[in-house]
Order: C-alpha cells, then sequence, then structure tokens
C-alpha cells in the first residue's frame, strides 16, 4: 500500500525552484522566446466594429508587402462579428513591421450594424439590440428553491439586502497567448504557451484534420494562464495555416492590445441578496437574484454555448431555506472562459459582503457570525488561527468609529475549493548506471513549480537531493498528463511520482540484487545495473490525494475618507491543502492568489464604451494591475494535513481576498462600498460627497 | 508606425531648419513614440532628434530664477538636492511620475508638450472631436477620468504634473517660436488647448521648448496627487501650490490644479483671497471652494470635487513645511 513517509527530509519542506535560475537569468525559453528556423513573425487583423456582416477580405494588398510571405482570412466571407476585436484576418511576415503595414493594407467590406449592446443591464432589457439573432439576450431565470425562503424571511430577527456588483475581470497573465506553429509535410510542432499541451494538440490535430501523432506540442516555460491557455485558440490555428501557406514557422503572440479582447475573461455579477438569520444568529434564508454577462459566450437558448455567469450561493454557508436564481446575458464583447477559481470570487465577494452587513445589523462580530454559520470544522480552526495572528480582538472596531480623516478598517472571508488529482496523469523514469535520474511526465508548468514538485517527490522517496533529479516536462513525446487547471495539477503528479518511485525501487532490486537502493546505496545499486538503464512507469494511484480545500484571509485597510484612495496594509491567510508538497512555492502560490485579488478588490475592470463598442482600456495603461507599491505584508500560515493527501491551492487563493478588503473597507467607513473595483470614486459616492452631474442639475 | 526620416540636430537652429513644416522633434519619445505606433497623429517626414542640442540638458540656479533646461530629464530633477531643497514641489511632482524607467529618459520639454491621455483620443478605432471626428465620445461616455472645467467641448485633461507645479510658481516656458525665443506663462502654453478641441497645447509646429525659468519669489512650493494606485499610475487630480510665507502670512501665494482641465486650472480670486492670508485650515478651504466652485462635473467625474477640494487644502497646509 503506497504511502507518503512521515518522517521527511524534503517534503513539507522549503525547496527553491530547481529551474529558478534558469528563470532568473533568462536561460528558461518561454514559448514567445521561441527562435525556430526561419521563423516568420504572425499577426491578426481584428474586427474595428462590435456587430457586422462582413461581405469581403481582400488579403491581396497585403502580400504585395515587402517581406510578407502569406496571408489568410479566419473564414470565407460572408460571416457575422459579434464583437469589437472578433478576428478577420492574419499575416505572417519577417519583421513586425511588415506584419504590421499588411494588416492596414487589407482591404475588409463590412455592413456594421447600425445597433449593438456592450452593457448587460441595457442588454438584458427585452427591447435590446440582439447579439445572438432570433435569440433574446437573457436566459430565462430558473430559480433553485430549497425549503420556504418567503416564510423563512418572515421569521429571522435580522434581514439586511444588498446589491453586490463585480466586473468583467480580463485574461492578462504576463506572458501573453500564442504560439510558434512549424507545419510541414512531416506534421504540426506548436510551441505553445498553454496550461494543457494534450488538449493543445486535440485543438490543433481536429480542426486541422491531422492525427495526433502528427501533432507535436512542447511548453517548456510559459508565463501563466489562469484557465485561459487550455486551447491552441483561434490564433493558433491561424498561425498554423499561415506556415503552411508560408511553408515557416510562424510565431504568433497576441499583443497585450489583442489580449483584452478575445482571450476570454470573468463574468460580471450584479448580486441582488437578501439574507436574514435567527436571533442567535443562525442563517435561515438566503435568497439571490444575480445576472452577469459572459459576453458573446452567453445568449438565450442559445447561440453563445450557455454562458457560465452562475456560481456556487450562498458559496460556502448552507442556509435552510433559500431561492437562487442566475441570468446569463449577452453583449457584444469577447466571451468569458474559466478564469482561476471560476464563480468564486464573485460568490465570495457577494455573500461575504452580505454577512457582514448581517452582522452589523445584528450587532455581531463578524467572526463569530462566520464560527457560528460556517459549517466546515477546518475553516474553524482557520479563523480561529488567522484572527489570533492577526489580532482580530484588538483591531475590531465598529463600523465607522475609527477616528480622523484616515479610517482604518478589518475584514475577513473564506474559501473553498474542490480540486483533486487525474486518473489519466503517467510518468516515466529513465535510471542510469551512473545514477543519474531522468523522471518524463508530459505535463506542464502553468508556474506554480511543477519540476520542482517532482524532484521534491522523487529525492525524498529515492533518499537523493532534488537537483539529482532532472525532470522533463512540457512535450507531448513524453508519458500523457492533465492540464493543469481547477488547482488539480499537484494532486495528480505526486501520487504518479509515487508509484514511478516505488516501481522503479522495486525493478532495482530485482535488477541488481540490492534490497533497499535508497540513498547512500544509490549510486552502488545502480552500478549493477551493467549498461543498460533501467526504465520504469508511473501511474495516478487513489489513496495519495484528496479533494476539498479551505482558506481564510484577513484584511486591514486604511481608507483616506477625503480622497477616497483605500491603502491596503496587511493580508493575514490560512489555507490548507491536504499534504504540502513544498512550502516555499505553495507559499508562493497564496502570495500570488492575494496579489491578484487584490486587483479585483481595487482596480481591475474592463470598461467599455456604450457609443463605439470598443474595449476603452486595452493596456496597462488604464487597465490597472496591482503593481509593487499597492503590495501590503503578506502573512501566509499553510496548515499541513498529511492525513489528507496532497490537494492543490492555486484557486482557493484568490478566492477571499476581495470580498476581505470590501468588508475592511466598509468596517473603516461605516458604509458599504457595494461594487468592485473599489476606486477612490466610489468610496467618495458612498460617503455621500461627490455632487450631481450637471447633465442631472438641469 | 510609417517610414520617417531621421536627423540628430545639433543647434537649436539647424533643429528647427530640419524640422521644417513636416518634422517633429524627438527627446525621451515616450509620448511621441506611442502617438506614432498607434497612428494617432499625422505621421511626420522627419524626426529629428533633439537630445544633442548643447546646453539643454542643465539646471542653472540663479538669485531671481532658475533655469531648468528642456532636456533635462525627469530622474534630474527628483534626485536633485538643490531643486529638493529650493523648489520641493518640482521635487515631488517628479517623484510621482509614471515608472523609475521612464523618468529616466522623459525630459521636461516633452513632459510639458505631451499630448492627451483620454482613452477615445488614444484608442484606435474611435476617431474623436480631438482626432478631427464629430463627437466628444467622452462627454457621453467613459469620463471618469476627465475634465471639471473647459473651455470647449472636448473634456480630455491636461496631465503634465510639472506644468501644474511650473504654472503654481509662476514659471515662464520659453519656446523658440520663428527663430525668436519667445517666452510664455504656462497659462499661454496651454491656453489654445482651453479654447480649441483639436488642440493640447499652444505650440505650432516648429516651435521647440528651450527652458523654463523659475522665479524665486516662492521658497514654499508643494505637489500631491491623488492615483487610483499608490505608484506608475496617472493623476485623477493633482494640486501643486507655491508662495512666500513670512510673519506666517502668505505672499504671493498660487494654486493650480492638473487633471481636471485641459490647462492647469488656476483662480485669481483664490489667489488673490489668500494674499496675506494667515495659512491655516480655514483659509485653505476657503480658497478651494472659490477654486472648485464653478466645476461642470459629468456623469462619473464628480468625485473630483471633493477630491480636488482636499487636495487643495493639504498642498496649501503642506507649505507650512
Amino acid at each position: 500500500m503506497p504511502s507518503w513517509p512521515s518522517n521527511t527530509k524534503y517534503i513539507s519542506h522549503d525547496t527553491r525552484r530547481i529551474d529558478g535560475p534558469e528563470k532568473v537569468s533568462g536561460r528558461a525559453r518561454y514559448s514567445s522566446d521561441i527562435q525556430a528556423k526561419g521563423w516568420l513573425y504572425g499577426m491578426i487583423l481584428r474586427s474595428k466594429w462590435p456587430a457586422a456582416k462582413i461581405t469581403g477580405i481582400n488579403v491581396q494588398p497585403a502580400l504585395e508587402i515587402p517581406g510578407i510571405k502569406a496571408a489568410v482570412t479566419v473564414k470565407d466571407t460572408p460571416f457575422t462579428v459579434r464583437f469589437y476585436g472578433q478576428e478577420l484576418a492574419a499575416v505572417a511576415g519577417a519583421t513586425k513591421q511588415a506584419c504590421l503595414d499588411a494588416l492596414r493594407a487589407i482591404v475588409v467590406q463590412a455592413e456594421p450594424a447600425p445597433l449593438f449592446v456592450v452593457n448587460e443591464t441595457a442588454a438584458k432589457k427585452e427591447n435590446s439590440p440582439q447579439v445572438w439573432a432570433g435569440a433574446a439576450n437573457a436566459s430565462t431565470p430558473d430559480p433553485k428553491v430549497k425549503g420556504s425562503p418567503d416564510a423563512a424571511f418572515s421569521q429571522c430577527a435580522a434581514v439586511i439586502e444588498g446589491f453586490y456588483t463585480t466586473p468583467v475581470q480580463i485574461h492578462h497573465p504576463m506572458e501573453t497567448h500564442g504560439n510558434t506553429v512549424s507545419w510541414t509535410d512531416e506534421g504540426l510542432t506548436a510551441w505553445a504557451s498553454t496550461q494543457g499541451i494534450s488538449s493543445v494538440q486535440n485543438s490543433f490535430a481536429r480542426p486541422l484534420g491531422l492525427e495526433h501523432s502528427q501533432v507535436r506540442v512542447i511548453t517548456q516555460y510559459m508565463g501563466g494562464g489562469f484557465g485561459s491557455k487550455f486551447s491552441g485558440g483561434v490564433h493558433g490555428l491561424l498561425a498554423a495555416r499561415l506556415s503552411q501557406a508560408a511553408k515557416a514557422p510562424v510565431r504568433l503572440m497576441l499583443t497585450r492590445f489583442d489580449q483584452a479582447l478575445a482571450v476570454g475573461n470573468r463574468p460580471s455579477t450584479f448580486q441582488r441578496i437578501r439574507l436574514g438569520a435567527l436571533a442567535d444568529g443562525t442563517l435561515h434564508a438566503f435568497d439571490l437574484e444575480d445576472y452577469g454577462t459572459a459576453g458573446i459566450g452567453a445568449g438565450a437558448a442559445t447561440g453563445g454555448g450557455g454562458g457560465g455567469v452562475s456560481f456556487p450561493a450562498p458559496y460556502i454557508y448552507r442556509v435552510a431555506n433559500s431561492r437562487v436564481s442566475f441570468t446569463s446575458v449577452a453583449v457584444n464583447a469577447g466571451s468569458a472562459c474559466a478564469f482561476r477559481a471560476p464563480g468564486c470570487p464573485p460568490a465570495s465577494f457577494g455573500v461575504e459582503s452580505a454577512m457582514d452587513d448581517l452582522a452589523v445589523k445584528m450587532k455581531m462580530d463578524p467572526v463569530e457570525l462566520r464560527l457560528k454559520n460556517d459549517p466546515s470544522e477546518i475553516r474553524q480552526r482557520e479563523y480561529r488561527i488567522g484572527a489570533e495572528k492577526f489580532g482580530w480582538k484588538g483591531k475590531y472596531q465598529t463600523p465607522g468609529s475609527s477616528p480622523g480623516i484616515v479610517k482604518t478598517g478589518v475584514g475577513c472571508a473564506g474559501a473553498n475549493w474542490g480540486g483533486g488529482g487525474s486518473r489519466r496523469t503517467n510518468a516515466q523514469a529513465q535510471i542510469s548506471p551512473d545514477g543519474s535520474v531522468e523522471i518524463r511526465m508530459g505535463v506542464q508548468d502553468l508556474g506554480t513549480g511543477t519540476r520542482t514538485v517532482i524532484a521534491v517527490i522523487a529525492a525524498e522517496l529515492l533518499g537523493l537531493r532534488p537537483d539529482q533529479i532532472t525532470v522533463k516536462i512540457g512535450d507531448t513525446r513524453y508519458p500523457p498528463g492533465p492540464g493543469s487547471g481547477g488547482s488539480t495539477t499537484c494532486a495528480s503528479i505526486s501520487p504518479t511520482v509515487n508509484d514511478l518511485c516505488g516501481n522503479a525501487l522495486q525493478q532495482l532490486q530485482a535488477q541488481t540484487g540490492v534490497a533497499d537502493a535508497r540513498g547512500e546505496n544509490w549510486f552502488a545499486a545502480c552500478k549493477k545495473l551493467g549498461v543498460n538503464p533501467l526504465i520504469a512507469h508511473g501511474n495516478w494511484i487513489p489513496g495519495l490525494s484528496g479533494k476539498g480545500t479551505g482558506g481564510v484571509q484577513f484584511a486591514e485597510v486604511d481608507v483616506d475618507t477625503e480622497t477616497g484612495l483605500v491603502t491596503v496594509k496587511k493580508i493575514t491567510a490560512v489555507h490548507d491543502c491536504g499534504l504540502i508538497i513544498d512550502k516555499l512555492t505553495a507559499e508562493s502560490q497564496i502570495n500570488g492568489g492575494i496579489i491578484m485579488g487584490m486587483g479585483y478588490a481595487l482596480y481591475e475592470e474592463r470598461v467599455m464604451d456604450n457609443l463605439s463598442g470598443v474595449v476603452l482600456n486595452p493596456n496597462f495603461e488604464t487597465y490597472k494591475l496591482s503593481g509593487i507599491a499597492d503590495i501590503p505584508e503578506i502573512d501566509v500560515t499553510l496548515i499541513n494535513m498529511p492525513e489528507r493527501g496532497v490537494i492543490g491551492i492555486g484557486e482557493p487563493a484568490t478566492i477571499p481576498t476581495a470580498a476581505a478588503i470590501g468588508n475592511a473597507v466598509a468596517n473603516a467607513i461605516g458604509a458599504r462600498v457595494c461594487s468592485l473595483p473599489i476606486t477612490p470614486a466610489k468610496v467618495l459616492a458612498t460617503l455621500g460627497k461627490v455632487p450631481a452631474s450637471i447633465a442631472s442639475q438641469t | 508606425m510609417n517610414a520617417f526620416e531621421y536627423a540628430t540636430a545639433l543647434s537649436t537652429d539647424s533643429a528647427r531648419s530640419l524640422v521644417s513644416d513636416q518634422g517633429m522633434y524627438l527627446a525621451g519619445g515616450n509620448d511621441l513614440l506611442g502617438l506614432l505606433k498607434d497612428y494617432l497623429v499625422p505621421s511626420p517626414k522627419i524626426l529629428v532628434n533633439i537630445k544633442s542640442l548643447p546646453g539643454m540638458d542643465a539646471i542653472q540656479p540663479g538669485d531671481k530664477s532658475w533655469t531648468i533646461g528642456a532636456l533635462v530629464t525627469v530622474a534630474q530633477l527628483e534626485h536633485n538636492d538643490a531643486i529638493q531643497k529650493t523648489f520641493p514641489g518640482i521635487h515631488d511632482a517628479a517623484a510621482e511620475i509614471a515608472s523609475l524607467q521612464i523618468r529616466n529618459v522623459a525630459t521636461v520639454g516633452g513632459n510639458l508638450a505631451q499630448h492627451s491621455r483620454c482613452w477615445y483620443f488614444r484608442h484606435r478605432d474611435t476617431v474623436c472631436l480631438k482626432k478631427g471626428g464629430d463627437l466628444c465620445y467622452a462627454r457621453h461616455g467613459e469620463n471618469r477620468y476627465h475634465s471639471l472645467f473647459t473651455g470647449n467641448t472636448c473634456i480630455s485633461p491636461v496631465v503634465s504634473s510639472l506644468a501644474t507645479t511650473f504654472a503654481a510658481l509662476d514659471a515662464t516656458v520659453v519656446v523658440l517660436r520663428n527663430g525668436v525665443e519667445t517666452p510664455m506663462t504656462v497659462a499661454e502654453l496651454y491656453h489654445r488647448a482651453w479654447e480649441n478641441p483639436l488642440a493640447h497645447n499652444s505650440l505650432n509646429p516648429g516651435d521647440l521648448i528651450l527652458r523654463v525659468e523659475i522665479p524665486t519669489t516662492r521658497p514654499r512650493s508643494a505637489y500631491m496627487q491623488v492615483s487610483d494606485k499608490h505608484a506608475f499610475d496617472w493623476a485623477l487630480v493633482s494640486c501643486a501650490a507655491a508662495a512666500d510665507i513670512s510673519g506666517g502670512v502668505l505672499r504671493s501665494p498660487r494654486v493650480a490644479l492638473g487633471s481636471i482641465s485641459p490647462a492647469p486650472y488656476q483662480v485669481q480670486a483664490a489667489n488673490d483671497f489668500l494674499e496675506g492670508k494667515t495659512l491655516d485650515d480655514a483659509a485653505a478651504s476657503a480658497a478651494a471652494g472659490m477654486i472648485l466652485k464653478d466645476a461642470q462635473p459629468l456623469e462619473s467625474n464628480g468625485y473630483k470635487v471633493p477630491m480636488a477640494h482636499a487636495l487643495i487644502r493639504r498642498t496649501l497646509m503642506k507649505l507650512k513645511g
């Protein structure tokens, strides 16, 4: 029966990334660094209309520009575009400037639609322009009812009502989306910036009519995906067709501008919540009516494919009587897609805001209200640990009672995530007579430290050091593994490497007669292999990983009540993820999740223009991300629970941050900023300091 | 961007003749390259590199006034101890500009001459009033970053923090125009933007900013801004104030605001009101009210009124040291 060792040298300790030196020295080659022999730049022409019928695309003028080797259209005309930035055509050329000139040379004939809609509140009205012809923009709500919510509200000692909103958050990983694709008679090779080399292989093979064996996907290093990089994408297929036409590899990495339009995003939410509790604080009734947009990914009945705007509600809490209703609204904008902990950050912001509003109304300490109602024993423990470390009791004050112009406030929120490992994970080890170990797995490093996790486990189980393990990943020629999403990578690869090492030791014993080849016996045992290396295989096995992870975060903020500026002073995070493999990379995930959550709380928001239909902030100048000067002290505590097996941590880390910060702001100023991001403008408006516009004065 | 010729000028005369009427000057290039890459301005036939012009990258102290060359970098201003001592407002404004990397190459002249940051103007696929279109989209659309005051229909605000500070210090910007050194107040430098939606300052093609002259009559100066973020973000509102304080009372006080008007916003009546007053909260607050009383808030920028009010008070109080 395989198990995890209890006395460990590396597992659950701090190991620096084994590829850290490669990364910081610039030797690590990310997908955007690939320079295949004879490569060309690829670029995409996008629709400048939010809705139009494209009746003709002439790429011939582009081909006449010096340096341009190929130009293709995305499909045959006529076709309909439904959002600003939808792909129309693409070019490949020897220089960036040639490509840019070529894009401007392409002649597009279009019949712009006279009407379109980019605002979800406008789009759900009955007479709104239809994003998908013949289908209403808004789905028909299908309320889910538990118990008797209407009767239950009248039994409550306290009921609060709020309208909590979250914006569309754009996927902006540090490395943009893209591939270098080389398509020859022998097959197709894609150096992809992806979180799923196998799913990218599939996304190329099927539409291009290739066998999987003809498609090789390589991802040595990639700069973040967060749910948006499972497929080669429209841009990948365009790169493939350009490569075929130009007879040369084509590197088509999206620009930051492209990124804002067409790679996916987190849907918006507009949550009308009623929450009621009995006199002792027990939650008794919950009502949520939400709408939000997944862009063209939504649409009734539905051209858009359903549009996942719904989320778990009332999220981590169990309420005996509830009604939950979602309306998915189509607008003329890029589609939503999976985004780090899909559904959960907005779910957390809505219900945790309501929880604090309820606590205020009931004159209860918000932590006490959570301890009373949170069904997770682990999270209860985390609240107690976190409150102690954060100094909650000393810091929590009656809302708005902080003295002075700059007011201090505190807040907290909890997270829940599933995770779990994938059975479809395979590994191979080659153990050579010189004692060297090479482990090959067809997985990829999303940036979370996959290579290091593999090396740490192998080193522990073989009695070696992590730097003695050579890890090969990111190539579809290695034994296949799952995509990196849903916080499943660690729980997929860890049991597999455990199995692999067990098998390797058995085989080594069988072939060499050394009873225990680990540690100091390793090199002598391997020497006995003679000339040929040993090959061992590993598969994912049950019993070594788990599911279900929690976490809580506490935030302390300063709010300048004259300027509206929010400064986060401290975040205390307590999380669990079962057996921790590498404490250092796990903590790094929490730090990253919190920093991303801060952006969601205070800065990030896709802004669209109703008149022109364009995204107004397709850059980091006005699509604002947390910067170094914004980041507070982050205090991370990880509870190690070896008995639960390995569980992922990527998603839960980012879930409660915005809710905790929102609650801290409300605690500071004694009023709720109901809408993310919490900008100075919204703080001043919430405080009633903003004069009416001249339009409304007349 | 479109192709252009490139030349390096070694004298202001040759710079002027090289640039003729179809060229543009290149210094730090932060603003210019962005404009050219996004095809936001008519493509110049020639870019004239002015970074080798002699004597324009120096900060020269003087009894009655200091001279700051147009090629002085923002980082030079930020790190010059004498500037920090004599004109703390300039130091504070410089230190808040963009990022360290940008400050290292951005020049004083370029900061003053930079174009609009309005997201409609900067967008490649909208043709707004400032680009010769029919409509100020911001007026009817997303105007959270826009002006509270304007003399025309365009509400794109001036974003140069140095302009705001130089206005408060009553600096003179010396511009080479048609071969003649032409002194301009900051108000004059931006007056055309106040009147004309197509303009972002009063410079004509071929005009070259040579230097800024700052009188030493106001030993106290201060600059403050509020942004959405804590660094590397544009000011939502910025404020500069300068004065002499003797015997506890204000002499020659001046207040200017940025990011709320196409030109640094100054109200003479407020300056006059503060003259001879003891600097305290009540006086600062009254001045703030006078400056903001004609504000024309739109759908989403009304928050700038209380924000500016707070900044005016705080910046004035900072003059106390």
